[in-house]
């Protein structure tokens, strides 16, 4: 090197010692400043923990009109008003979905008993003689849709197949549709959005930590 | 004057000592896939930079800025086709280049460390693929990010803090949006600049590898400048000229905004991803005793085992040789795996195809356009248990005479038409829908909490009661909607 004159005498002990000092604190005061800066910005990426969940949505007069058109043979789609909370825009209504069938509890004990054993939800099934399903598809939460003509739930996305009772028939999802709680509460019909964790064969609720 | 700068700065002998390098055997084309691949990268950078003067990360903004920059940026339809070709040309080029490496042997000792940090390159570009997917924030944008994301999520261990880590919490919304945005335009640019210098100084170090002979030393040594970089600029032409192309013939689509309540969409995945996608689609028709494992084997463990494979590379083929004659292993699985590429690729965009035409959607962006629709004539939307020929009927009753004010996929028009998907006068009661349709509709309503003043022709007289009866079982049956089957003589008692 050009500029590198000051190399070629080693220096006294005295001064190999004062370098070897302040080539570790170099290397040290660079280390402290890194994870001085480091715990903050990891800390601030951290997922926030405000959750919309287990919060009762209820139908207006004619949406709970809607959901009582729904037969064993023919589901229902039902919109309600979902408040939650977007980020900074904070508390926001958006408007969401969920699939209405009729059924008795029986119905649903015989054709997916895995709901009233091992994936038993903290809710009852069937509530007012309808079941409530969750509009994402268990496998990787497209939404699926109802095809008449097929009499199945059909998901577009990597063509996993239900049956009118979220019964898992055809493709990639390892379990049926999920039922989300539905309550008649003073003379009002509500449901709760819960998300899911998909392509699990079993109910894990979506949750921070 | 230059020899003044020079004297002051040492720049010309820099670039001297920077330019001056052996190409053993000479200069080659198949040497110009690197240098391509980071020229595909400065354009990346270029229009990138260009973007961000528009673009604005949100779930309120981050659809509208796109399609502003679209529609009335000047040449901002033309730049942000510059970026999306871009990225699939770098992607491309630098597959190119990582075969060629392979190939060749290139990897081999002592370029283990250089050959690690191109696969640490490769993630990180297919990072920058998957984190711009989602910007735009059309539906293709929310779906896709979705599948990504929930994939992500049932990594083992990790995959729920990786989710949520994404996500910015437990669903995709705006956050999501921000956080996807720092990722694509700071972070893995960052990391892909510094990788890149590192990836050129080990170069440096190494040398060039030159071709795959074991006899190197006695190669006689061609010249870097300019042969080589003539070469290299020719190659990075050729890029420039295919994105250029396909920019202008080409332009990238934007869908609808991301809705959720959107069911009839079908989501495509980008064509990079178009294998995974296919792959993921087979394991569906697996045995179900076996789909868990094999999708997790397909959607996670496999590309792990890939780049895990790729990483330790180097210190599994230990065999000195460079020659192709003496590798047939490492050949013969690559063969394979590009062959199993293409060919699941192949299924991927066939699956994708399918898909639209049962849905009833044509290409990519489609779903804005009521004419594409039309020309199918069927839609996804079933049959309301009437027979398919009514819902045929319906459909193109539809299309010919309510679809130029309530849409192709029922949305209305603000302020004058009302949708039809979600409606619940469509779904509720069939006679009041009958009464509208027959009879027509004049003064505001409100719909869903939006207000609509328009005018609904009476269309007794013009349609048969047959043409009313089916296109209303269709507007029951379609976007979502499931309401039952309305009859002639239901229309009929109504109609008199």
């Amino acid at each position: 090197m050009a500029h590198a004159e000051a190399y070629k005498d080693p220096g006294s002990p005295e001064e190999q010692t004062r370098r070897t000092f302040m080539a570790n604190a170099v290397v040290a005061l660079g280390g402290v400043i890194g994870l001085t800066l480091a715990v903050p910005l990891v800390w601030s990426l951290l997922p926030s923990s405000e959750t919309s969940s287990d919060v009762w949505s209820p139908l207006t007069p004619e949406e709970a009109d809607a959901l009582k058109k729904a037969t064993d043979k023919s589901p229902v789609r039902v919109t309600f008003n979902l408040h939650e909370t977007n980020g900074y825009f904070g508390a926001t209504d958006s408007e969401q979905f969920v699939w209405a069938v009729a059924a008795t509890e029986a119905q649903m004990r015989e054709q997916r008993p895995e709901l009233f054993s091992t994936e038993k939800p903290t809710y009852p099934v069937v509530n007012l003689g309808f079941v409530i399903f969750s509009p994402i598809c268990p496998h990787l939460g497209c939404r699926y849709a109802w095809n008449q003509a097929q009499d199945k739930f059909l998901c577009p996305c990597h063509g996993s197949v239900y049956d009118i009772f979220g019964k898992h028939e055809a493709g990639p999802a390892l379990r049926g549709l999920d039922p989300l709680p539905l309550r008649d509460f003073q003379g009002k019909v509500e449901v709760t959005w819960i998300e899911y964790q998909t392509n699990t064969p079993q109910l894990v609720i979506q949750q921070v930590g | 004057m230059l020899n003044w700068i020079d004297q002051r700065t040492g720049a010309l002998t820099q670039m001297k000592d920077f330019l001056t390098e052996d190409v053993p055997g000479g200069a080659s084309y198949w040497y110009a896939f690197g240098s391509a691949t980071v020229f595909a990268m400065i354009l990346q950078i270029a229009t990138g930079i260009f973007l961000c003067f528009y673009y604005a990360p949100s779930t309120a903004t981050a659809w509208e800025s796109t399609k502003f920059l679209i529609e009335k940026v000047p040449a901002g339809h033309f730049v942000l086709s510059l970026h999306y070709w871009g990225a699939s040309a770098m992607i491309a080029f630098m597959t190119m280049h990582l075969l060629q490496v392979l190939l060749w042997g290139a990897y081999k000792k002592p370029r283990e460390l250089q050959w690690i940090v191109g696969v640490l390159l490769f993630i990180v570009t297919l990072v920058l693929g998957l984190t711009g997917y989602l910007l735009p924030w059309d539906l293709d944008a929310l779906l896709a990010s979705k599948v990504a994301i929930d994939i992500a999520g049932n990594a083992p261990v990790l995959g729920p803090a990786v989710q949520q880590f994404l996500q910015d919490g437990t669903t995709i919304g705006t956050l999501t949006i921000n956080r996807f945005f720092g990722l694509h335009v700071w972070l893995m640019p960052a990391l892909l600049v510094l990788l890149v210098a590192a990836h050129l100084s080990i170069f440096r170090w190494n040398g060039p590898a030159g071709p795959p002979i074991d006899e190197a030393p006695k190669l006689k040594p061609g010249r870097f400048w300019p042969e080589q970089l003539f070469m290299d600029t020719v190659l990075s032409f050729v890029l420039f000229v295919i994105v250029l192309a396909l920019a202008a013939f080409s332009p990238v689509p934007l869908d609808d905004k991301a809705d959720p309540n959107n069911v009839t969409f079908v989501a495509y995945p980008a064509w990079y991803f178009l294998a995974l996608y296919a792959l993921l689609d087979t394991v569906g028709k697996l045995p179900s005793s076996i789909v868990q494992v094999a999708s997790l084997f397909a959607t996670i463990v496999g590309p792990t085992l890939l780049v895990v494979l790729l990483v330790v590379l180097p210190f599994i083929d230990r065999n000195p040789s460079r020659r192709l004659s003496r590798r047939p292993w490492v050949l013969g699985v690559t063969a394979l795996v590009m062959l199993g590429a293409i060919g699941f690729s192949w299924i991927g965009q066939s699956n994708v195809v399918e898909g639209q035409l049962r849905a009833g959607i044509i290409g990519p962006n489609a779903i804005a356009s009521p004419a594409a629709t039309a020309s199918t004539g069927t839609t996804t939307g079933g049959t309301g248990g009437g027979a398919a020929s009514t819902a045929a009927a319906g459909a193109s009753a539809y299309t010919a005479n309510c679809v130029t004010c309530h849409g192709a996929t029922g949305a209305g028009a603000p302020g004058a038409f009302p949708p039809l998907a979600g409606n619940p006068v469509v779904v509720g009661d069939p006679n009041a829908v009958i009464k509208i349709v027959t009879g027509g509709l004049t003064g505001s309503i409100t719909v869903k909490g939006g207000k609509y003043n328009g005018t609904m022709p009476a269309w007794k007289g013009t349609l048969t009661n047959a043409q009313i009866a089916s296109v209303i079982t269709y507007i029951r049956s379609s976007w979502g909607n499931s309401a039952s089957a309305v009859t002639e003589a239901q229309v009929a008692a109504q109609a008199k």
